[in-house]
């Protein structure tokens, strides 16, 4: 699966849990979503969760940090390298 | 402990009796052991009783010897007999032992300058015929509530907002501003309330109204004059402060029961009462079905340590949703929790034991820094004094160990702290908990929109701390936070007076002892607060009154189940109805397709956050709110004046013989 592809639904899952209920807000894959009110401290546990149901993808507990999952480009591009890592070890 | 209600007009056009009558109907509930009334030409009281002091001749309105100070009280004078004396001393006549009547024989010999004089939780209204004015006084700390609304020169007041629409001269709308402060702060901040053109005195102030027009001043201001070190008999005149208060509360003609939530704070105030009560003491608990907030193994070992007999509540998975309604119609405010439904089903099991006064261990933790919010404060300035340090990042998880869930979240979790504000905003102990509650706001409809805008509930309230606020210690800042606008609006009032009067149960609070919160307040912030140890001069104390696992035990908060409660099997058939996008269009404060999308993820309980929980709390509760006071009003039946206690009435009073 490439990087756009998982920002592909990542950005519709985001769009669905955290911003039904601003319809005008428009989502930038740069946005840092804790500093825009995206999600919050109990929301990245959504995220968590998605990333594993849908990517099959769980993040070690230290690697639940702002750079890999900060923002929706960030999360896609730390999901991708997750997903190639079992073909070149 | 009662319910009051009135009209001072400026003229002399009268106060209809049948008009006093149902303002009294409508706050019954606070006083169903007898009920009275006094009408003049300008001014009228209604009185529901609750009789805890001088069953006998405790009955009102009451007025002083020759008439011309008449007195509706609700609430307790504890230090009356002292007064009593004193006043006795300088030449006042006494014609009954209760509390209520040193307020007119007070209120002659020291005009307002009695308030100070006082120990105890009191709203009441004075009619001084002398001059025709009419005095309001709430406690200092806001203990026991007295709203007030004015219209064409009339001035109405009551003890619940549904008093004052009852009179029938006062239509009830919503005030987009007091709503939107509930949505900040979970409640509205005094003076403001929920509805339009209806205030509430604040705690610590007096109204004087004469000749048309409504003075208020503050009596009482809330203080941190902090000493450098803390006194060396400190945990004695501690010892001394809290049997003294306990004492002091158990004063009362009717058995006195405590409530236990198995914490520290309720087992000092049962613990002590124990030791004092003329009866065995009666404690009264909740316990849950849902272990995460269950503290029952606690209560059972208190319970037995101060050998109280103990009964207790049990909330399962359908209580909530099925007494939320009540529980609106009392609180008169929309909720972002459900915690005050436990309290409200607690005090009905209190008054079918028999009980009708109980002590309770509020106010502990604001004087003494028991909440975590405190801690975050310390923390949170220390993480920001090196913002690169991730080791004093670590100190968070420290913070919240109950929270399992959240150790994953690390960085995140941290940085809703520390991203909230800087620590020059007067406000930034409570910035966190305030941008999470705000995201209710997200959801507001066009008429909410534009109802607010250009309100700013958090600037308004900087306008408004006391010039004194910045030279306070970060943590008492926090504390005078605290208890101007969560623990008066909210929790005495949503899960204390409100609660428990629905019931006629009274509530008395040791720890809000003015004379224990000054002590407090002078104590240096390091005897509360030691590294992340809350509270710690009164465990120093507490050890001896309390079994030594409770003083160890970390701070549970009081929580109850939310948003779940409201969806699933035991749903009740309402929660649809009125979150149905067209009942959220016709009341008109939410997006319908904002809140769609909420209770779509509620229902397929994908709401894992506090934020979606409040919200939903926020969303269902105004609509119930608005549904019971603004569409279906109840309809009120006067009470009959033939059966009233006392009966004031015409231009020269008489005193009622008792």
């Amino acid at each position: 699966m490439t990087e756009n592809e998982i920002l592909t639904r990542l950005r519709a899952f985001l769009q669905e849990t955290f911003l039904y209920m601003r319809p005008d807000y428009v989502l930038s894959n740069d946005d840092s979503l804790l500093q825009k009110g995206i999600v919050d401290s109990m929301g990245v546990m959504d995220v968590l969760g998605f990333l594993e149901e849908t990517f099959g993808v769980t993040p070690a507990d230290d690697e639940v940090t702002e750079a890999n999952l900060g923002t929706p480009r960030a999360i896609a591009r730390f999901v991708a390298g997750k997903l190639r890592a079992p073909h070149t070890t | 402990m009662c319910g009051i209600a009135g009209i001072a007009r400026r003229d002399p056009d009268g106060v209809e009796l049948d008009t006093l009558a149902r303002m009294a109907a409508a706050i019954r509930h606070r006083g169903p052991d007898g009920y009275g009334f006094y009408t003049s030409p300008r001014v009228g009281f209604g009185h529901v009783r609750l009789s805890i002091i001088d069953l006998a001749g405790g009955a009102q309105p009451l007025t002083n010897e020759d008439g011309q100070v008449v007195v509706t009280f609700n609430g307790e004078i504890y230090n009356y007999r002292e007064l009593m004396r004193e006043l006795e001393a300088l030449g006042h006549r006494f014609r009954t032992v209760s509390d209520t009547e040193v307020l007119v024989h007070g209120w002659e010999q020291w005009g307002p300058a009695l308030l100070d004089r006082l120990i105890g939780q009191f709203a009441f209204a004075i009619h001084d015929r002398r001059n025709e004015s009419v005095f309001l006084a709430r406690d200092r700390f806001g203990v026991r509530p007295l709203f007030y609304a004015q219209r064409d020169q009339s001035l109405y007041f009551g003890s619940e907002i549904k008093a004052l629409f009852a009179s029938g001269e006062l239509e009830p709308a919503p005030d987009p501003l007091g709503l939107d402060e509930v949505f900040t702060f979970w409640a509205a901040r005094p003076p403001r309330t929920p509805f339009a053109g209806v205030s509430q005195l604040e705690p610590g102030c007096w109204g004087l109204w004469q000749d048309g027009t409504l003075e208020v001043r503050r009596w009482y201001h809330l203080s941190y004059p902090e000493r450098q070190a803390e006194p060396r008999d400190a945990l004695e005149q501690l010892d001394a402060l809290m049997k003294s208060s306990v004492d002091l509360r158990m004063r009362a003609d009717v058995p006195v029961g405590g409530y236990l939530s198995g914490g520290l704070d309720s087992s000092i105030t049962c613990g002590l009462a124990a030791t004092r009560s003329p009866y065995p003491l009666r404690t009264f608990s909740v316990t849950f079905a849902d272990p995460r907030f269950d503290e029952s193994r606690f209560q059972v070992e208190v319970a037995r340590a101060i050998g109280s007999t103990h009964a207790v509540q049990p909330i399962g998975v359908g209580e909530i949703a099925a007494a939320f309604p009540d529980v609106i119609w009392h609180a008169e405010t929309p909720l972002l929790r459900t915690a005050p439904v436990p309290m409200f089903l607690l005090a009905k099991l209190t008054r079918e034991r028999g009980i009708t006064v109980v002590l309770t261990g509020e106010g502990s933790d604001e004087l003494f820094l028991g909440y975590d919010l405190f801690k975050e404060v310390a923390v949170r300035r220390f993480c920001l004094r090196q913002p690169e340090s991730q080791r004093r990042e670590r100190l968070f998880d420290r913070l919240y160990p109950y929270l399992g869930e959240h150790q994953r979240l690390g960085d995140f979790w941290r940085r809703f702290f520390l991203t909230a504000s800087g620590p020059d905003d007067p406000l930034f102990s409570h910035a966190p908990r305030f941008q999470l509650t705000a995201h209710i706001k997200q959801f507001y409809g066009a008429a909410m929109r534009e109802g607010t805008a250009g309100h700013d509930a958090l600037a308004e309230l900087r306008a408004t701390l006391p010039a004194a606020f910045a030279t306070w210690a970060p943590e008492h800042q926090a504390a005078y936070l605290e208890m101007t606008t969560l623990l008066s609006p909210y929790l005495l009032s949503s899960q204390g007076d409100r609660m428990g009067m629905a019931f006629g149960v009274e509530g008395r609070f040791p720890f809000l002892d003015h004379r224990l919160y000054e002590f407090a307040a002078r104590l240096p912030v390091r005897s509360k607060l030691r590294g992340l140890a809350e509270k710690h001069i009164l465990r120093r104390w507490a050890t001896r009154v309390v079994p030594p696992t409770v003083i160890a035990r970390h701070k549970q908060p009081y929580r109850a189940p939310d948003a779940a409660s409201f969806f699933g099997r035991t749903a009740p058939a309402w929660v649809d109805d009125l979150l149905a996008p067209a009942a959220i269009e016709q009341a008109g404060y939410f997006a319908p397709t904002a809140v769609s999308g909420l209770v779509r993820r509620c229902r397929a309980g994908q709401t894992a956050g506090v934020r979606e929980n409040q919200t939903l709390l926020a969303i269902l509760s105004t609509q119930m709110w608005h549904q019971a006071f603004l569409e279906a009003r109840r309809p009120v039946t006067p009470l009959a004046l033939d059966t009233a206690d006392v009966l004031l009435e015409g231009a020269a009073a008489t005193v009622p013989s008792v």
